[in-house]
Parts: structure tokens; sequence; C-alpha cells
């Protein structure tokens, strides 16, 4: 201080600044970095609700098998992007047994969402999740969003953005390895 | 065609500003007068090649020429023409390009300004500043941000259009280049303030340029804030005008710190202090443009304005450490040997109230600051896990902060210099105090209830009788002053005008500008009221003592867009049109609300949901009294800082508080203001004139021989 | 302070403190503690929840399809008696942290909440300085006034002392004009006036003084001379320069700094056709080329340029009423070169107008001493004669000393605007000696 008062001040913001760049400099950008979920790693919430054909549908908490499941929207661009790896990765994994699919709607139309997952050849089941329960539950914020749920009901992975059926694939095998 | 011309014109800016840094610089190290003065020669070259640019940019757009890849992004053969104009700043790479031709046209203001002194140390170290800045605008046009990249692949038949929200409203064509003029105005400051850090003058002619450039850039950036509220209102859909966004908080960090400079610079202009305070201000507040920039456009920060995210991040950091760098060091460095040597007689003085003012300022700044990046600093500290700083935690800490500052916006004004007395402000505020009293009475009597609301009324009506006071004694000397002079009462009553004009009376129009802003905001976010409706066409409903009534719905299709409307009649008049909006094929659909504005509330709707099954639809309804008052106090800030920068007899803010104008004296006191003389000799001569306003400056004096 | 018994003045701050207390307390609410409803339950935690489809809304605020959802659970989670607390926890669980408007006051980000009330502290103690700096300026007996500016003189260099002075002339004026306006009262201007005056005669004091060391510390040969002359010099700074009129010396003008003139059409010319060039070859090859090559320079200066460049700056300084700064750049180029008869010139002509004005005898012999080597350096140097034949008229009232200086600087052949300016201390001296005015001076 006293004489050298600016000196001291002026180096001092300076070192501060310096902090500031550094920590924003080692920032991802958000549209990259990842996005969490507190659910990863706990018992997944209960997937219960009606399907677009108006049937009763719900998935028992340790289901033996993982469970993808994909809140979705008709109009959404990467949803549709998604959509034929979706078909990919169930028509793979029906076969093997080790897995199935669930979709949600979030946030469209049912009339728009059943043609859609008409012409997409979806044939598993879709909720409709009329009050967004199920949205909340999970704490679906954007869409296309998948999670993945092991064989023993906990979540083990959260996609937000379009997915692929390697990418599934990948998640699944690593699941599976932590198991074993 | 287009791209060619427009990488020609960016190439011209790059290499001007950069051939013009060099030749500053041999002509400041060599101490050749010539060289540096050729050095000036380059600022209209930035300019033509920003301008080159940007006119290549616009036919483009207006041709809808999709071989260049902005183009095809941005625009679409569908693309209203007032849309393909304004597209040029709908996206990063244009945006860059209008900074950079904005600040051409500053640097080339600049060097006209002081043609005749070029030839200063001072003036050429604050060219050389400003071409600096534009070489690495320019630069970054050049490649990470070249807005004239050629599409990748085949040209696309059509392009992809502009942002929808960004064609739903003509405040797009004003509210940015206002925005950018505000923005890169503050390279000027910085530029003088960086020049006299070097040089190491600080005299008078440093504080007059940078407070002229910084007044300028600040009105700019006031009408851009204001008018970015008013766009986010009439186009978002929410009912608010400002949901502090990071983008919001970048534009508002430059003005909290300029208006904190604005301040300040008077007790450096009246007695010398605050110096190495007042270039630290200049240089945070160039610094914070670019911080501001960094923090939207590098995408490290999810926002509604900010734009896809690209390599800009880097380098607009690396510019912005730079800057502190340079500022900070050389303030370090050459600081101390700047520093004023006095100090502030007593607490209870302008000077001590403009301390203070400083202090909030500053304050608010860093509250808003820190809470616009501290999720970053949390997400690197606490190992990737995200938290959220909203409103609320805004709203905690800054609504003390204006409060206190409609506080000081109150005493301020009729505070002496040096020193004063209780007896001397009791006599002064006495009838500003009774009527923000008997507002505080009058608003608890009608039933308003809450602190702060009440608060902000008592205050705003302090601090705007203390400003209509100051005013109508200004008022009062111009008339007094023209019926002395001989002229007939009617003539005088008239001349009642000048006491309107000037920077100490403008500053009054912006203060009660602020006062209305301060109202509208506390009367609206506190007693806003919100509701959603469910309505078949024919049916009414009653909230908040309006009616809605629904007439039925329809759809308008033009070329460009598509949208279902609504008709909704609210207390019986008139026909809002809240509307979904699809603007193109295949683009998302966007809610366009429909404002019923009045004096005393605004009814707002939109249309919040459809239903599957008949025709009806969900409306959001907002309430929200006084916010046409936000606007009209726009605009009074802009009508005051106009007339703070009209010429002609006046009073100036550093004028002692009580002065009466020379036009007066000089009528009916013998000499106007003779500076008491300690003693004569070597000494230099004080400059007293730092309150002169750039229209009515004589050319300057060129110094030196 | 009532001046009569009978007089009654209405305590009109009282009344109106009482009537603001008394209305905020009504209009704060606190009075009607009515029960909080659950409506107003739910729009108090829903302005704190985050839209989780948007960027800085509130569910509150928003009409998006996930706010409406949100809303919904927040209803009804109210509705089954669940705490806020619960309600804020259990959205976190499926949301994140990130969901909450508010960071919580609890770990890192309790920072967010401590720094501004830290910056806040700062702010207070940045006060508390200017407070205590005040009581340094509040001191109001001249005398102890005085001996605390001799304090914070010590060690200043002359550019400081310079400033201060600056500073302490415009505190009087301004407090002359502030008093004058009616806005000061005459008891505290009379406080203010004599306070800066006594501080004034201090720093003057000083500033001679310092003037002397500089002296002394610049030029080897006349060292001892100033050296012992130094206690001497104080006892002649005693006295304010302001009532010394008899050593006023007379403005004399300072001479043009010579400047050598460069080719500036040159330079603009190609600058121009550079940049034309420039416009031609980028339009013709259109093309992501790098700019062309940048004029490069060798930015080292010869000894020579560094001299002139000081040269010109002391006297720009000069001009501007800096002697201090002047007289320091002055100094460093006879650092450099100490037979420049400019710097000598110069230098002795500061010298002279300081100690005239402080009525500093050893200051004068030291400045002409300075002057006649400058004249001895190069007897053509038409500035150092004017010096030197001033310092003759108005020390030594030596007319025809003068006016021989004066001849000799006539002879150098002096620009006219010097020549013009000088012409009244040339007749002065002239006629004093009883000679005739020479044809080449101006007439009045």
């Amino acid at each position: 201080m006293g004489k050298h008062r600016a000196r001291w001040i002026g180096i001092t913001v300076l070192v501060v600044a310096a902090g500031l760049i550094a920590v924003l400099a080692g920032r991802p950008s958000a549209s990259v970095a990842e996005v969490q979920s507190p659910l990863v790693g706990h018992p997944a919430p209960a997937i219960v609700g009606t399907t677009l054909d108006g049937a009763g549908f719900s998935v028992s908490r340790a289901s033996g098998h993982f469970v993808v499941l994909n809140f979705f929207a008709s109009w959404c661009a990467p949803c549709q992007q998604e959509g034929p790896d979706l078909v990919t990765f169930q028509f793979e994994h029906q076969q093997a047994g080790d897995a199935s699919m669930v979709s949600v709607v979030f946030g469209d139309t049912l009339s728009a969402a059943r043609t859609y997952q008409k012409t997409l050849g979806a044939t598993w089941p879709t909720l409709t999740d009329g009050n967004g329960k199920l949205a909340l539950a999970y704490g679906v914020s954007d869409r296309p969003t998948t999670f993945v749920i092991a064989p023993d009901g906990r979540v083990v992975a959260y996609i937000v953005g379009a997915v692929t059926a390697k990418g599934l694939d990948r998640v699944i095998a690593a699941a599976k390895a932590t198991e074993a | 065609m287009n791209a060619a011309f427009g990488d020609t014109g960016v190439l011209l800016g790059f290499a001007a500003a950069v051939v013009g840094v060099l030749v500053l610089a041999i002509g400041l190290a060599k101490g050749r007068e010539s060289t540096i003065r050729a050095g000036q020669l380059y600022a209209p070259l930035v300019l033509v090649g920003g301008l080159i640019a940007a006119v290549a940019m616009e036919h483009a757009l207006v041709t809808h020429d999709f071989s260049v890849a902005f183009v095809a992004d941005n625009n679409s053969r569908e693309t209203p023409r007032l849309y393909s104009i304004t597209g040029l700043w709908s996206a990063l790479s244009g945006s860059i390009l209008l900074w950079g031709l904005i600040l051409g046209g500053y640097a080339t203001a600049m060097v006209w300004r002081f043609r005749r002194r070029a030839a200063e140390p001072l003036v050429a170290w604050a060219t050389l500043v400003v071409y600096g800045v534009a070489a690495f605008f320019f630069g970054l046009m050049l490649h990470v941000t070249n807005p004239f990249q050629h599409v990748v692949g085949k040209v696309p038949v059509d392009g992809a259009g502009p942002n929808s929200l960004l064609q739903d409203n003509p405040l797009q064509a004003i509210h940015p280049p206002l925005l950018y003029l505000g923005f890169v105005g503050f390279t000027l400051p910085f530029a003088f303030a960086i020049g006299s850090l070097v040089t190491g003058r600080l005299d008078s002619a440093w504080q007059r340029e940078t407070r002229r450039w910084t007044l300028f850039a600040w009105t700019f950036l006031t009408v851009g804030i204001v008018l970015g509220a008013l766009w986010s209102y009439q186009v978002l859909g929410w009912g608010g005008f400002w949901a502090w966004d990071p983008v919001e908080n970048a534009s508002f960090l430059p003005w909290l710190v300029g208006t904190a400079y604005l301040h300040s610079v008077m007790v450096q202009e009246r007695r010398g202090l605050l110096r190495i305070w007042n270039l630290a201000l200049v240089i945070s507040t160039f610094s914070l443009t670019i911080l501001g920039t960094f923090l939207t456009r590098s995408g490290v920060i999810q926002s509604v304005h900010a734009f896809s995210n690209s390599t800009i991040g880097p380098l607009l950091l690396g510019f912005f450490g730079l800057t502190l760098v340079t500022g900070l060091g050389l303030i370090a460095w050459r600081g101390d040997n700047l520093r004023s040597v006095g100090g502030i007689d007593s607490a209870i003085s302008r000077e001590g109230a403009f301390l203070a003012n400083n202090l909030l300022f500053v304050a608010f700044a860093f509250v808003v600051l820190l809470g616009t990046v501290f999720p970053l600093l949390y997400e690197a500290l606490n190992g990737g896990r995200q938290i959220t700083v909203g409103a609320p935690y805004f709203n905690r800490l800054v609504i003390p902060i204006a409060l206190g500052l409609l506080f000081l916006m109150a005493v301020a004004p009729a505070l002496p210099w040096r020193k004063t007395s209780v007896e001397v402000m009791r006599g002064r505020l006495a009838v500003p105090a009774v009527l923000a009293v008997l507002v505080v009475v009058a608003c608890v009597v009608g039933g308003i209830r809450g602190t702060e609301p009440l608060a902000a009324f008592g205050l705003g009506a302090f601090a705007a009788a203390s400003a209509g006071r100051a005013l109508a004694l200004s008022v009062r000397l111009s008339w007094r002053g023209a019926r002395l002079s001989g002229a007939s009462p009617a003539r005088s009553v008239l001349a009642g005008w000048r006491g309107f004009v000037g920077r100490a009376n403008g500053g009054m129009v912006v203060h009660i500008g602020v006062v209305v802003i301060a109202i509208g905001l506390a009367a609206a976010t506190s007693f806003g009221h919100r509701t959603e409706v469910a309505l078949s066409p024919g049916q009414s409903a009653s909230f908040a003592g309006h009616t809605i009534h629904f007439v039925g719905t329809r759809s308008v299709k033009t070329p460009s867009r598509s949208a279902f409307e609504a008709v909704l009649r609210v207390d019986g008049q008139g026909n809002y049109l809240p509307a979904i909006t699809q603007f193109g094929a295949g683009s998302q659909d966007v809610g366009t609300p429909a404002i019923d504005a009045g004096w005393r509330d605004d009814v707002y709707l939109t249309i919040d949901a459809t239903s599957t099954t008949g025709s009806r639809l969900t409306f959001g309804v907002v309430i929200q009294p006084l916010v046409m008052w936000l606007w009209v106090g726009g605009a009074l800030l802009v009508f005051g800082s106009i007339l703070s920068a009209v010429p002609g007899r006046r009073r100036r803010p550093t004028d002692p508080v009580s002065a009466v104008p020379e036009s007066v004296a000089s009528d009916h006191q013998s000499a106007p203001a003779p500076a008491h003389p300690p003693s004569v000799g070597m000494g230099a001569g004080i400059d007293r004139d730092g309150g002169a306003e750039p229209l009515a400056d004589p050319e300057p004096v060129q110094v030196g021989n | 302070m009532s001046t009569g018994p009978r007089r009654f003045r209405f305590p009109l701050w009282i009344v109106l403190g009482g009537v603001l207390v008394v209305a905020l307390v009504i209009g704060s609410g606190v009075l009607n503690s009515a029960p909080v409803t659950p409506a107003q339950r739910a729009v108090a935690i829903e302005t704190r929840i985050k839209c989780p489809s948007c960027e800085d809304l509130s569910v509150a605020n928003s009409s998006a399809q996930t706010a409406v959802i949100v809303r919904g659970t927040v209803g009804q989670l109210i509705g089954e008696g669940k705490s806020d607390q619960q309600i804020e926890a259990y959205l976190v669980s499926r949301y994140g942290s990130a969901i909450v408007l508010v960071p919580p006051a609890s770990g890192w980000s309790l920072l967010v909440w401590v720094l501004p009330l830290g910056g806040g502290a700062v702010a207070l103690a940045v006060l508390t300085v200017v407070l205590v700096r005040k009581r340094r300026n509040g001191v109001v007996d001249p005398t102890e006034a005085a001996r605390l500016e001799t304090e914070l003189d010590a060690g200043a260099s002359s550019d400081q002392l310079d400033t201060r002075r600056q500073f302490l002339e415009q505190s009087l004026a301004d407090a002359f004009a502030e008093h004058r306006a009616g806005d000061l009262s005459d008891h505290d201007y009379q406080t203010l006036r004599r306070r800066d005056t006594a501080r004034l005669a201090a720093l003057d004091i000083r500033m001679v003084e310092a003037d002397d060391l500089a002296a002394a510390g610049a030029d080897g040969s006349v060292a001892t001379a100033v050296a012992a002359d130094v206690d001497e010099g104080d006892q002649g700074a005693g006295v304010r320069p302001v009532d010394t009129p008899g050593s006023t010396p007379t403005a004399v003008p300072v001479p043009a700094p010579r400047r050598s003139r460069r080719q500036r059409l040159l330079i603009s010319g190609a600058v121009a056709s550079f940049a034309a060039a420039l416009v031609l070859v980028v339009a013709l090859f259109a093309a992501n080329r790098l700019p062309g090559q940048t004029p490069t320079g060798n930015p080292t200066l010869s000894q020579q340029a560094q001299v002139q460049q000081s040269l010109d700056q002391a006297a720009t300084l000069e001009n501007e009423g800096q002697p201090g700064a002047a007289a320091q750049l002055y100094q460093k180029v006879l650092g450099q070169d100490p037979q420049n008869e400019v710097a000598v010139a110069q230098l002795g002509w500061l010298e002279y107008q300081t100690g005239a004005q402080g009525n500093s005898p050893s200051l004068i012999a030291d400045a002409r001493a300075k002057l006649e080597q400058a004249v001895k350096l190069n007897p053509t140097d038409y500035a150092a004669r004017l010096y030197l034949g001033t310092v003759f008229l108005d020390q030594d009232h030596d007319a025809s000393g003068a006016v021989a200086q004066y001849q000799a600087f006539l002879a150098a052949n002096p620009p006219a605007s010097l020549l013009q300016q000088a012409a009244s201390l040339l007749r002065q001296a002239y006629t004093q000696a009883g000679m005739p005015v020479p044809s080449s001076v101006p007439a009045a």
C-alpha cells in the first residue's frame, strides 16, 4: 500500500482476472457439455402408462433385461434422425432377448405420434404420458431423451439428442462389463 | 461474386488496420511526426473495407445468393426483404462483420475529429489502439468467422431461413445495430485511456474526449438495451422484458460501469480526483464488452440469444485477456505516477455522493458479472456439478443496490461540492422529501403492500422531485437571465427552455427517465398477474379486472409465414390476435403474443395450448401494471441524452450547484467567475473548461509548435 | 435552536420520518399476518424452479409444456402435504441441482453469496480509507496543514509536486467559486482557504528545494556550488512567491523546439497508392489470400533521434506548464549529450524562473552559469542569448549587458514569432540602455 497502491491493486485484479480466464478457457462449449441426470446409478422410476393403442402398460422394476426408454416428438428433427437406428436396435435385440424399447410421446399430439411410429415401423410400445408424469419422473427437459435401464432396474445412461444403434450397443456392453 | 467482393473488403479492412498499427508504431518509436500523420489515413480504409464487405453481404442476402454459407443458413427465398437485410446481424459471423463496419466508422470519425492534433502522441497512441482492435475483428473475419465462406458441396436451391424468433418483429432491424453502436463505441474511450497511460498524460483533453465518446456510446447502448427489452416483451411470449439472461447481462455490464464512469469523471473534471479510478472504469467497460461477447458468442453459456458454438471462443477470451493485461498492466506500471494527490474534504458533498454512486454501480456490476459466470466457476470447482443462478438471486442482491442508487439520485443533485451543512440540505430536500412521503402514504392508503415496491415508489418520487427541482431552478435562471437582458416577458418565458439544455440539465431529464423506468419495473414485477384460461369461441373470462372475449380463430398464410390466429377482445375493445406462427415449412412453431398496452396496465395474450378435440384454446393471460412506463422512461433517457448534447449557454455539472450561468451572471454581476488566483508563476494554468460540450467546442488548439 | 419561546417551528423532518415509518410498517404487511394460502406457496416455489426446457425462465413465468408439468406436480405435492423443502428436493432428485434458480448457500456455491458481501466489505474499506484521508484533509489549522503537507511531499518527484500544486490551486479556485455561488458557507470557505493556502506555501518551499536538488544532481560542474546553497535556498523559499513582486520574472516566450522537417507528402502519397494497389490486387485475385507484406521498420532509435525526441517532448511539456517534467527530460538529454546547448539553455531558463519566483539566489546563480555555458557552447544560439539577456535585465538591472546579448540574439536570425513575443523586452532594454531600438525589432 502507500506509494504503490495503484500497482498492487492493478496486479491483484489482474491475478483474479487470470483465474477467471483460466476457468473460462477450460470450460467446454455448453452444447457439447455432458448433461447429467441425478437418476444415473439410481433405481429407475416406474414405467407405467397407457400405450397409443389404449392398452395399459407397465415394466416391472427388475425386468431382467435392458430397457431403452426414449422420449420423442414426431416434429423434432433429431428424433426423426434417430428413428431408423431405434428400429435397427429393437430388431437386433429382440432376437437376442437382452433389451427392449419403450417410447414416450413428449410434446406432441397423439395422432401425429401414432402416424409417425407407424411410418417408422416401430412395433414396440409407445406410451402417451398425457399428464407428463413420466417425463417429470425422469426429469426430461428436451427431446429426444433416452434412458438405458439395466436388468436390475438401475439407470445406467442418460442421453440427450439423437442416439445410434451402435451407441446404444456400446452403452449396454459397457454396463454388462461393469456388472460382470 | 458477392463472396469475392466481401473477401476483398475484409482483407482491405484487415490490411489497413495492421498497416495502420505498424505505421503508427514506427512513427511513435522514431518520433517522426510525418509518419504519425500518415498513420491516420488508414482509418477511412478500414471503414471502406468494412463497407465493401457489408454491402457485399447485404447484396448476397437480398439476392438470396446461397453459394455463401451464411446466406444459406440465415436466409430463404421466402424471407421478406426487411428480414433479409437484418439477416446480417442474425448470426455470429455477420454480426462480427457489423462490428467491424461500425468500428471502421468510429475510427474514421475519431481520426477526422483529431485531424489537427494527429501528431500528438496521445492521439497517435489512441488511434493505434483502435487499429489494433479493428485488426483483431477483421482478423476474425479472415478465418474463424469468415462470413463469406462458400457452402460445402452443391449450392442449395433454398436456404434455411433466419431463426423464427428473428423474423417476427421489426425491432430486430434496429435493436442489434444500436446495441453494437454502443458496444463498439466504448473502443474509443478505451483507446484514449490506453493512450494516456502510455504517454503519461492525464490532462483535461483526455477526460473531455473520453467522456464525450463514452456518452455517445452510452446513449446508443441505453437505447439498444431498452429496445432489446421491448423486443423480448413483444416476441418471446412470456410476458416479461428482462430475464437476467446472459446476453442481457452482457449488455448491461458495460452499461453499469460506463454509467459509473460518466458520473465519476465529473469529480475528475471538477476536483482533479479519482484519475486512476476513471481510467480503470473506462478500461473495464471495454473489457466487459469483449467478455460479454465471449460469454454469449462462444457457446460456453446456454442462452436464448447464444449463437451456435464456434471456434471464436478462445480467440475472444484471449483478446479479453489481452485488453485486461494491457489496461491493468499499464495502470500497475504508470498508475502510481498518475495518482491524484488530493482527497475529499467532506463525505457529505457532491464528491462524496459520486463516490458512493460509483461504489454502488461497481457493486451492481460485480453482482451481475458474478451471477453470470458463477455457474461456470461452480462447474469447474465442483467437478462438473451444475447449478443455475437465476432471477431470484439477482433480484435479492440487486434490488437493495438499486434502491440505494435511487436514494443517491434524490440527494446528490442538491448537494454542493466540497462541503455542506445539515441546514442547507434540509432546506433543499424538504419539498422532495414531503412529496416522497406523500407518495408512500398514498400508495399505502391505496392498498399497495410490499416493502420493496413501496420503497421504490417513495424513493422514485424523491429522486424525481429532486431532479425536477434542479430543472426548475435552471429554467427559472434562464428565464430570469433573458428578462434581465431586456427580452419581452413572452420571449423570456420561451427562453426558459434553455433550462432543459446542457449536460447537467439533460442529465436531470435522464434521471427522471431512470425513475420512470424504476417505477415501471417495480410495479410490473411486483403486481403482475398471470393465469391460463381455456375458452371456446364466443366465451369470455374475467381476470384481474379485465374481460377477455374469445371471438374465433382464423388462419393467415403468406409466402413467408403461416399463422393460426385467435381473435380476442379485451374489455369489449379491439381485435387482439395472439398466434402460433410457422416461418417457412419445416420450422418450429413459435407463439406470437398480442398486447393490449395501456397507461395503467398491459394485457398480454398468448395461445398456450390448442386442443385436439374441438376449437377450445388455452390462453395465457398476463396482466402487468405500468409496463408502458418502461418504454416512456427509455424515451426520456434518450431525450435527456440528446438535450445534454445540445449546444448553448447552460449550467455545467461541474459548476457550483447554485451557480448562476455566465449568461445571467454577466448581466447583473461583475465578472464571470474569476478563478481565485493563489499565485502566479510556474504552475500550469488550470484547465477549467472541462465542461464544454462537443458541439460548442472551438476547434481544439494545436499543442506543440 | 429555537430563537424564542413563542416561535413554533414545525418539526418537519421528525413528522416526515414518523409518517414514513408508520406507512411502511402498514405497507409491509407485517400487521395482517394472514396464513399463506397453498396458491401463494405454489407461486413462491414456482418462481424458484427453472423451467426445464427454457434457458432462464422460472416455471412460474413459462408456458412451456415442461413448465406446465412441473407446475402441476408442485400443486399436487402441496396437496399431499409436502413441505417446500421436500418438493424442491424431489424436483432436484429428478432434474438435477440446476433446476433450482437460486444457488444454495452451502458448499462452493456459498461463494456466490459471500463474494458480493465481501465486495461490499471492500467497498466499505475503500470508504474508510477515503474518510481517513478526509481526516487529513479535514485538518483546519493552517500550521498543522502545512506540516502535513511537508510530510506528504517528502520524497515526491517534481512531477508529483507539480500535480499536487495544480490540485491545490484548483481547490482554492473551486472553493472561491462555490462560496461565490452561495453553496459554501463563509466559515467553511475561510477554513478551506486558509488551510489550502498554507499547504500551497509549504508545497512551494518543497518545490524550490526539489528543483535545487535536481539541479545539483544534474550537472557535476555546478554541483558543489549548489550543494552549499541548499540551506540558503531553504531560507529564501520561506517567502511566498506571490509576495515578492520585485523578482517576478518577465514572461519570456520559450522558443519553438527545433524539429526537423520530413517528407510528409511523400508518405501520404505512398499510403494512398498502396491502398489503391491493395484494393486492385485483391479485387483481381479475390481469394482468401493473406494480406500483402507490411512495411517493416527498425524500431531502435539512434541516439541523436532519441535526444531530439526528448527535446521535443520537453518543449511540449514546458509549453503545457509542466516545468518539473520538462527539466527532468532536459537532464536526461544532458546525460546522453552533456554538450547539448539546447538542453543546457532550457534547463538554465527553467531554473532561473523557479529561482526568481522562489527568491533563491543559489538557483539564480546556477541558472546564470548554465546560460553562460550554453552561450559558450553555441554563440549563435538565439534562445540562450535571449534568456541570458533577460537575466541581466531583470536580475542585475544591467541594461547594457542585456543589450549585448539581445544584439547577438537578433544577429542569430530568431524566428519572427519569437521576435514578436520578445519585442517589448528588447525595447525595454534598449531604451534603458539609452540606445536606439534596432529596426528589426517589431513595433509595438
